[in-house]
């Protein structure tokens, strides 16, 4: 094909030819040759000042000596030391003593919500409140007693979470262990609306009444006021982890519920466990235990 | 190569995929790998029997004409795909918004989604494409008909049935979690056998090629095979647990998985989402506006540069991780220079387009064409800037990079293809034009007010996220929980959301477009396009 002159660009073609398709001769633009030769300066500055280039056994090290690794670890290291300075306060006190101090409320609150958010508030909700299968810790109605303590240890340690120190709960399955049989679980049940003050049939509720002192009463406590030791829960208020309707009491009592919270320790620091059983505890409003 | 030879190699190896298909449905003891064996032996049975109705034919003769039946069926697969792959994107951009319309099923969870939408965008919208308009490609400048009698359509087949069993396969479970390389390994068998065939019958063609030089668009399809088929078998080097089972597991562990993965991860949209649609691009810009390419050497020195640059920067996807400096330094380097020869890619399709920019307000085709090159050149632009470390230190795990791949992927891949096609289908129907001029510039409208819609709300929700995930108070505690980032997403995600279903829409009245257009005249006076073949495929 021989070489033509493009009219619109004044360009000559190449001379080639593809199905129609021609190409010009255009001068490679000194803007892409400008680009090219600042692009590979850059390149090779950088390649020069940091590591960059390996060889047999190593890298080429960098005039600037960089290293993202000490870079990191001394950026935690000064973090931690910054931390343990500003939270000295709260590890070298008395956490009974810091739940009511407003200057530490003040300090740290906010901080604290953003903790819970992080890490409780998938469960527990970001109000708080809880849904089924996580119980609500701001209604006043506490597993372990509601001592900013006990909500300490309970964060720090869990619950049937595995750690050493775990605290342990179980509600045994009832129905499935032949402990129970199904027109027994049916009088409990009615049992416990009675004492929680739902409706209720009376003459099973009668039966159940001795049912539950036999089985039940030695976690649940004395008419089922819930046992703070076994972290049983109260039977006789209004708040249900797993719900009050018979089924879903029918469902506790016949294959058992163990509820798991993590253990928080070593995921955690000791500081921010104190802060989130603080933040708890502000935030639940049964002021007193 | 004769055809009767052709015929007993590729009767080899399709009675080998069947057997393979044997075995997995006889020693298969997980349900969703069987279907596979069942879904191999089909396509695999069906292949002996065109095989072997070929090799009873005796009329060997051969019309000297181009195969365009094969790119008829990529063109179709390569719809058919796209819709699927755009529909459950947007399903996934709804699911992220409102996260209940998963409608509660593990089934359609968005990790099992996810891959599907991925690999019918990438494999099945953007393979085809490339297929079909590389077969198209090869016999127009090389003036020879394709080379090979059953191979095309082997190769075809068999990439469908690998796209099909890699999408039928994540909801089962069957995955390698590798990203954009999830198929396990008998799928990634069968797309190596595949795609030696592939790069084996385009070579042929090529060399029988009339003129002595090598179109710049085969050059850029020539990189995409070649390098797809490195990157495929390096990175799926697998050992099976069992022939009984679908699981394999990689050679690769720790630190040197991650950067098999991200060098196989980036040179994918290197060499498939970029070269191959480069290719695209230098054959049917000029033919539609019917212009000279703009600068043959500037074709030279950015095909080159590209080529040569990709290959390093995989790294930049693992800034600030294990990886040691040195190689994300080097990444970053080589991602720099990068830019350079991509927008030289760029100018050059722009330029290509001086004497014949009336055609951007005329011909939505060459509108959809224009707006691709720009998105090429944004897309580039923000993936070398990307690569610097301190800007990939705001913009890494954000939505960001979910905008960039986009406007890549909607704004430039699609936007080519689908230019491409509408010019494409007529030629290849031999039709007098496209269906509809409305419906397309509709389409086009449709598709650009998405995009912007989509890479927009991105940009938004990336670095809102990015800078309150780094916002701290004075006491260097965080000012907001991963919780309130994801509360603040929620309107970016609705507006990404529509973007995504404008995007779909316009998807569907194209298809609906070159559906009539399939269906109907031919055309009514002769035209220049289709020139006699000087070579005959075998």
């Amino acid at each position: 094909m021989a070489i033509e002159r493009d009219k619109i660009t004044g360009r000559n073609t190449t001379g080639h030819e593809w199905d129609g398709i021609k190409e010009l001769d255009t001068p490679i633009p000194g803007s892409v040759k400008w680009s090219y030769g600042i692009t590979i300066i850059i390149a090779i500055a950088l390649i020069a000042l940091y590591p960059a280039f390996p060889y047999f056994s190593g890298f080429t090290p960098g005039l600037l000596g960089y290293s993202s690794r000490a870079i990191v670890e001394q950026q935690v290291a000064d973090a931690a030391s910054e931390r343990a300075e500003r939270d000295k306060v709260l590890m070298a006190s008395d956490i009974n003593d810091l739940v009511t101090d407003s200057a530490v409320k003040e300090k740290y609150e906010a901080a604290a919500a953003i903790l819970y958010r992080d890490n409780c508030a998938v469960c527990h909700q970001p109000d708080l409140q809880g849904k089924t299968g996580f119980p609500n810790l701001t209604d006043g109605h506490w597993l372990w007693s509601g001592n900013v303590e006990e909500i300490e240890t309970t964060i720090l340690y869990g619950i049937n979470s595995g750690n050493d120190d775990e605290r342990i709960a179980e509600m045994l399955d009832f129905g499935k262990q032949q402990m129970l049989e199904r027109p027994e679980i049916k009088d409990v049940i009615e049992y416990i609306r009675s004492i929680s003050g739902q409706e209720h049939n009376i003459k099973m509720s009668d039966r159940g009444d001795e049912i539950f002192t036999e089985n039940c009463e030695s976690c649940h406590g004395e008419q089922g006021v819930g046992g703070l030791e076994s972290g049983a829960p109260s039977l006789v208020d209004s708040a249900w982890i797993y719900g009050s309707d018979g089924g879903a009491l029918f469902k506790s009592i016949w294959s058992g519920r163990v509820g798991q919270m993590p253990a928080w320790e070593g995921r955690l620091s000791k500081a921010d466990i104190r802060k989130l059983a603080l933040y708890v505890k502000w935030q639940s409003h049964a002021g007193s235990q | 190569m004769d055809r009767s030879s052709e015929h007993l190699i590729a009767i080899f190896f399709v009675v080998a995929i069947f057997i393979t298909g044997l075995v997995i449905v006889g020693m298969g003891s997980d349900s969703g790998y069987i279907l596979h064996g069942w879904l191999i032996l089909l396509v695999a049975g069906f292949g002996i029997k065109f095989i072997a109705d070929r090799m009873m034919d005796t009329d060997t003769s051969q019309a000297l004409e181009y195969n365009d039946d094969i790119i008829k069926l990529g063109i179709l697969a390569c719809f058919a795909w796209g819709i699927l792959g755009f529909f459950i994107g947007d399903w996934l951009a709804w699911q992220l918004a409102y996260p209940d319309l998963n409608g509660d099923i593990a089934w359609t969870n968005f990790g099992r989604l996810r891959p599907i939408h991925t690999t019918a965008v990438v494999f099945g919208f953007g393979g085809n494409a490339l297929m079909a308009t590389s077969f198209y490609v090869v016999q127009r400048t090389s003036h020879a008909r394709l080379a090979g009698d059953v191979t095309p359509w082997l190769v075809l087949g068999g990439y469908n049935l690998f796209v099909l069993l890699a999408a039928s396969g994540y909801p089962l479970g069957i995955t390698q979690g590798r990203e954009y390389a999830e198929p396990e390994w008998y799928a990634d068998l069968l797309l190596l056998v595949v795609w030696v065939a592939y790069l084996i019958i385009f070579l042929r063609t090529l060399a029988r090629r009339t003129e002595p030089h090598i179109y710049v668009a085969n050059w850029y399809y020539l990189a995409f095979i070649v390098v797809i088929a490195m990157l495929h078998v390096v990175n799926n080097l697998a050992i099976p647990a069992s022939f009984g089972d679908p699981k394999s597991y990689s050679l690769f562990s720790g630190v040197q998985d991650a950067m098999t993965q991200w060098w196989y991860g980036h040179n994918a949209v290197g060499f498939l989402l970029t070269a191959g649609f480069l290719g695209m691009l230098y054959y049917f810009l000029p033919k539609a506006v019917n212009r000279p390419v703009y600068s043959y050497r500037m074709s030279i020195v950015s095909f080159w540069g590209i080529t040569f640059l990709y290959l390093w920067a995989g790294s930049h996807h693992l800034h600030y991780t294990a990886l040691p400096d040195w190689v994300q330094f080097l990444g970053m380097a080589m991602s720099i220079i990068l830019l350079v020869p991509s927008w030289a890619s760029v100018f050059n399709g722009l330029l290509t387009l001086n004497g014949a920019w009336d055609k951007v307000r005329t011909d939505p085709a060459v509108r959809f064409m224009l707006v691709a090159i720009l998105f090429y050149g944004l897309s580039t632009f923000e993936g070398s800037f990307m690569a610097i470390r301190p800007v990939n230190a705001l913009s890494h795990y954000t939505d960001w990079t979910i905008g960039h791949v986009h406007a890549g992927a909607l704004g430039w891949v699609a936007f080519i293809t689908f230019g491409t096609m509408y010019k494409l289908v007529p030629w290849v129907w031999k039709r007098d034009g496209i269906y509809s001029i409305r419906l397309e510039a509709w389409h086009f409208w449709l598709a650009l007010s998405g995009t912007l819609i989509y890479v927009g709300a991105m940009w938004n929700s990336g670095i809102t996220q990015s800078l309150m995930w780094q916002t701290y108070d004075s006491d260097n505690n965080f000012l907001y929980s991963f919780m309130d980032t994801v509360d603040a997403m929620h309107p970016y995600y609705v507006a990404r959301a529509i973007g995504g279903l404008l995007y779909l829409i316009g998807a569907l009245i194209g298809a609906y477009n070159i559906y009539m257009t399939v269906r109907g005249p031919e055309r009514t006076k002769s035209r220049g396009h289709a020139e006699p073949v000087i070579v005959p495929g075998e």
